[in-house]
C-alpha cells in the first residue's frame, strides 16, 4: 500500500520534471531565435508605394491618439496620414493600447508603432525609430481639489502614478528616493486620473502636452510643475526589419516640416506658439539607431531570468497572499450565501440568489474598478488596494462558492437528513453534525478548482495597478521587451505555484475528509 | 404525563370517555395528503393504543408509506388532524422536534449517518437532544448493540455493514431515545432475503416486550404472526381493518381478496 502511493508520487513527480524540462527547452530555441541586433541598413522609400502597413497604437493618449466618433485621430494618426499620402503607401491602424502595440510589433503583427514613444537607449536595442517628431516633457499633475501638493518636496512619503512604460515613469522613479515617494504603475491613462481623483495617488507625472491636454478636458486635475524637456517621441519599427518603411517616413516628415503642414496639425491641438516651439525643437534632429548597440548586449534566456526573477517572486508573494486572504473571506461568505440558499426561509434564500446572481453575472474588472475608484469618490475616503482587491476576488468567488457549497448540501441523500430529523435533532444540529460533514467531502474537489481559479483571476487586478506576478512580469517588459520570455517565464511560475497549492490542498483534504 | 393528558382531553372532548381513551398513543383523523394534483391520501382515520402492533398491507401506491410519514411530521398533512401523545402537529406552537424524540422511525434505506460509527449514530441523538453524558449514552448504545447482536460493530463505519445489520443498528438508534412508538417503513424491503429473519427477529423480540408499533410491511407471515391489528389500504382509503385473522382468514372485500391471493 505504501509502495504504491510512493510509486504514484514519483510517477507524478517524473511527469511533472519531463514537462518543465520540456518547457525549459521551449523557452530556450525561442531566446535563440530572437533577433540579434544587427547595423541599420539605408531603405529605400520608393519600395513603400502602393503597400498597406499596419499601424500599431495606444488606446487614448490625447492629443496624439483618441477616438473621435469612431475614428482615430490626434497628432500622431494626422502625421501618419499625411506621410502615408505623401509617400503613397497604404495604412490600417490598429488601437491596442501602448504595451500590446509593442508586444504587436515584437511579434510582427504590426509593422510600426505610433504611440506617442519616446526614443530610448533601451527601446533602440530592439527597434530602430524614425526621426524625432516631438519633443515631450513631464509635468506633475494633483487632483483639482488639492492645495497640500505644490512640488516635488510636498511628495514625502506618498504615492505617485505614472503610465507603464511612458518617460513620466521613468522619470518618476529617477526622482523616487530624491523625494521621498513611490511610484505606482498602470497601464490606462484612464486609469491613472481614477487613482488621483480617488485619492489612491496624491501626483500623477505624465508626459506633455498629453496632461496639459487632459486638464483642458477636465479631467479633474491640475498641474503644478512645469514642464522638464525629457526626450523625444519616435516610430518604431523592428530592429533591421523595415528599413523601407522607417526611409519613407523619415522622408515624409522631413516634407511636411518644409512645407509647412506639420506645423499646421500640430497648432491645431496645441495652438500656434506650441507647433512654433515644437517645430523649432525638432528641425534637423535625426536618430542615429546603431548608437547603442554595442552598450546593450543582449542578455541568454538564463540571464534573463536572473534578472526578473526578484521582482517576479515579489509579484509571486502578493499574488499569493491576496488568493490567501480573499479565499479564506471567500469560503466564509460561500458556506455562509450557500447555506443561506437551502435554508426554509424564502427571503433569506431569495438574498442569497440575488447575491449569486449579481456577483456571478459580472466580470471581476468591473468590481476591481469600483471598489479601487468608484468607492472612493462615494465615500470621500481612499480605499487600500489590498482591501479593493480582496474585496473584488472574494465577494466574486464567495458567489461561485455559496453555489459549490449548495450543490453539495443538495447532493447527500436526504435520508440522512429525515434521518437525523425523525430523531427529534433540529435542523441546526442535524446539518452541522450531518449533512456538512458529508457536503464538504462532495464539495472538496469543486472547492480545490476554485482555488485554483481565483490565483490565475487575481492577475486581473493589474489594472488597477496592484503588484501581482502579472504586473510585474508587465512592468519588466515594459523596460526590456523580452515580452515573450518574460510572459513564459510567468507562466512556469504560476504553474509550479499552482501544481504545489494544488497539491497541499489535496493532503488537507485527505486529512479532513477521511 | 398528567399535563399531556390534559392537553389532548381538550382538543379531543368528542372522544373523551371512550374506553381506551387514557392510552392513545397516536390519533389521525379525517387525514388528506396531496401531491400537487394528486390525491394519495383520502381521508384516514387511525387511532393507535398503546401496546398495539398495527401492521399496514396493501398494494404499492396505495399511501402506506405517506401515511406513515405524516405520523412523525415528516410530511405534512393537507388537511386533518394528527395528535400524538397529546401533541396536534398542525398546531404551530407544538415543537415537531419534541414530538420526534418520542416517535421512533425505521426506514427502508436504513437512513444510518455515512460520516460517523455505529456507537456515534445511536449516541448522536442522546447526547445532543437529551443532554446524555457521554458515557451514559454509550453504556446505553452497548446494550442496545448487545440485544441487536452487533455489540463487536460499535466502532465500524456504516458502510462496512450488511443490508441487515445496518437495520439493526438504525433500529437501535431509534431505541437509544426511549420511543414511546415506532414506525417501520418496509423496514425489510430493501434487504437480501437471508438478512430479513434477522430483523425481523429483533421486531419480534420488541413486539413482546410490549413496544407500541406501526408498521408498513409486505411481509404478510410476520405480519399475520405479530400484529394485534392489521389495517388494509389502497387507493388512499383504509378498505378494511382487523384482527390478523379477520384480514387473512376471512377477507370481507373484494378488493382485499384480490390482493391476499396476489400476495399469499
Amino acid at each position: 500500500m505504501i509502495s504504491d502511493i510512493k510509486t504514484l508520487l514519483r510517477n507524478t513527480w517524473v511527469r511533472l520534471c519531463a514537462m518543465l524540462m520540456i518547457v525549459a527547452v521551449t523557452a530556450t530555441g525561442l531566446a535563440a531565435t530572437a533577433p540579434a541586433a544587427h547595423a541599420a541598413e539605408v531603405g529605400d522609400p520608393a519600395a513603400t508605394k502602393g503597400k498597406t502597413y499596419k499601424i500599431g497604437t495606444d488606446t487614448t493618449f490625447a492629443p496624439f491618439e483618441y477616438q473621435e466618433k469612431g475614428r482615430m485621430v490626434g497628432i500622431d494618426m494626422e502625421l501618419i496620414r499625411s506621410i502615408a499620402k505623401k509617400e503613397g503607401f497604404k495604412i490600417e491602424i490598429q488601437s491596442l493600447g501602448f504595451n500590446a502595440a509593442l508586444q504587436a510589433l515584437s511579434s510582427n503583427q504590426v509593422d510600426v508603432v505610433i504611440a506617442g514613444m519616446s526614443i530610448t537607449d533601451e527601446r533602440k536595442a530592439t527597434y530602430d525609430f524614425s526621426n524625432p517628431y516631438f519633443q515631450s516633457g513631464i509635468q506633475m499633475a494633483v487632483a483639482a481639489n488639492n492645495d497640500d501638493i505644490k512640488s516635488y518636496k510636498d511628495l514625502k512619503g506618498r504615492t505617485v502614478v505614472a503610465k507603464t512604460g511612458s518617460e513620466g515613469e521613468t522619470y518618476a522613479k529617477e526622482h523616487a528616493k530624491e523625494y521621498g515617494y513611490t511610484v505606482t504603475s498602470v497601464d490606462q491613462s484612464s486609469t491613472m486620473y481614477e487613482m488621483v481623483k480617488s485619492g489612491n495617488a496624491v501626483a500623477v507625472f505624465d508626459d506633455y502636452p498629453v496632461l496639459a491636454y487632459g486638464v483642458s478636458q477636465n479631467n479633474g486635475l491640475k498641474i503644478v510643475t512645469p514642464k522638464v524637456p525629457h526626450g523625444e517621441y519616435g516610430m518604431a519599427v523592428n530592429k533591421g526589419r523595415n528599413a523601407d518603411l522607417l526611409a519613407a517616413i523619415d522622408d515624409g516628415l522631413s516634407q511636411l516640416i518644409s512645407s509647412g503642414e506639420y506645423e499646421t496639425i500640430i497648432a491645431k491641438y496645441l495652438g500656434a506658439d506650441g507647433a512654433k516651439e515644437q517645430v523649432k525643437a525638432i528641425s534637423g534632429m535625426v536618430t542615429d539607431n546603431g548608437a547603442t548597440e554595442t552598450a546593450k548586449v543582449k542578455v541568454g534566456f538564463l540571464g534573463l531570468a536572473r534578472q526578473s526573477l526578484p521582482a517576479l517572486m515579489i509579484g509571486l508573494k502578493n499574488t499569493l497572499l491576496i488568493t490567501v486572504i480573499s479565499f479564506v473571506i471567500a469560503l466564509i461568505l460561500g458556506v455562509a450565501f450557500g447555506l443561506m440558499r437551502v435554508g426554509e426561509n424564502r427571503i433569506v434564500s431569495g438574498i442569497s440568489k440575488v447575491y449569486v446572481a449579481i456577483f456571478r453575472g459580472t466580470p471581476i474588472l468591473v468590481w476591481a474598478f469600483f471598489f479601487y475608484f468608484g468607492v472612493p469618490q462615494l465615500i470621500g475616503h481612499s480605499v487600500n488596494i489590498w482591501v479593493a482587491g480582496a474585496l473584488t476576488l472574494s465577494l466574486n468567488s464567495g458567489a461561485y462558492l455559496a453555489e459549490i457549497v449548495r450543490g453539495a448540501i443538495q447532493a447527500v441523500d436526504p435520508g440522512q437528513m429525515e434521518g437525523a430529523r425523525s430523531l427529534g435533532l433540529n435542523r441546526r444540529q442535524s446539518m452541522a453534525r450531518v449533512i456538512l460533514p458529508q457536503a464538504s467531502k462532495i464539495a472538496m474537489p469543486s472547492v480545490i478548482n476554485q482555488l485554483v481559479i481565483m490565483i490565475k483571476d487575481s492577475s486581473l487586478l493589474l489594472a488597477i495597478g496592484f503588484g501581482e506576478l502579472l504586473y510585474q512580469a508587465q512592468q519588466l517588459y515594459a523596460a526590456n521587451f523580452r515580452v515573450t520570455e518574460t510572459l513564459l517565464l510567468v507562466g512556469v511560475i504560476y504553474f509550479v505555484a499552482i501544481t504545489i497549492l494544488t497539491w497541499l490542498a489535496n493532503i488537507v483534504d485527505r486529512k479532513v475528509n477521511r | 404525563m398528567s399535563e399531556n393528558n390534559v392537553k389532548r382531553m381538550m382538543l379531543d372532548d368528542d372522544m373523551a370517555g371512550g374506553a381506551g381513551a387514557d392510552d392513545v398513543v397516536i390519533e389521525v383523523k379525517n387525514l388528506h395528503k396531496s401531491y400537487g394534483n394528486a390525491e394519495v391520501i383520502k381521508g384516514v382515520d387511525l387511532t393507535v393504543h398503546r401496546g398495539e402492533v398495527i401492521c399496514i398491507i396493501g398494494p404499492s401506491g396505495a399511501g402506506k408509506s405517506t401515511l406513515l410519514r405524516c405520523l412523525n411530521g415528516l410530511e405534512r398533512a393537507t388537511s386533518g388532524h394528527i395528535v400524538v401523545n397529546g401533541h396536534d402537529l398542525n398546531d404551530p406552537k407544538v415543537n415537531i422536534d419534541k414530538v420526534r424524540e418520542q416517535v421512533g422511525m425505521v426506514f427502508q434505506h436504513f437512513n444510518l449517518f455515512n460520516n460517523m460509527s455505529v456507537i456515534d449514530n445511536i449516541t448522536l441523538a442522546p447526547r445532543l437532544v437529551h443532554k446524555e453524558s457521554e458515557t451514559q449514552a454509550r453504556e446505553h448504545a452497548m446494550q442496545l448493540l448487545e440485544t441487536v447482536g452487533l455489540a463487536e460493530k460499535a466502532d465500524a463505519m456504516p458502510r462496512s455493514l450488511s443490508g441487515g445489520q445496518k437495520q439493526r443498528v438504525a433500529i437501535a438508534r431509534s431505541l437509544a431515545m426511549h420511543p414511546m412508538v415506532m414506525l417501520f417503513d418496509e423496514a425489510t424491503s430493501a434487504l437480501d432475503p437471508e438478512m430479513v429473519g434477522d430483523v425481523l427477529e429483533v421486531i419480534r423480540e420488541l413486539a413482546r416486550e410490549g413496544m407500541t408499533m406501526v408498521l408498513v410491511t409486505h411481509e404478510m407471515g410476520f405480519a399475520r404472526e405479530v400484529a394485534t391489528r392489521v389495517i388494509f389500504t389502497d387507493a388512499g382509503v383504509i378498505e378494511e381493518e382487523g384482527t390478523p385473522d379477520q384480514i387473512f382468514n376471512h377477507p370481507r372485500s373484494e378488493r382485499l381478496k384480490a390482493f391476499l391471493s396476489k400476495v399469499l
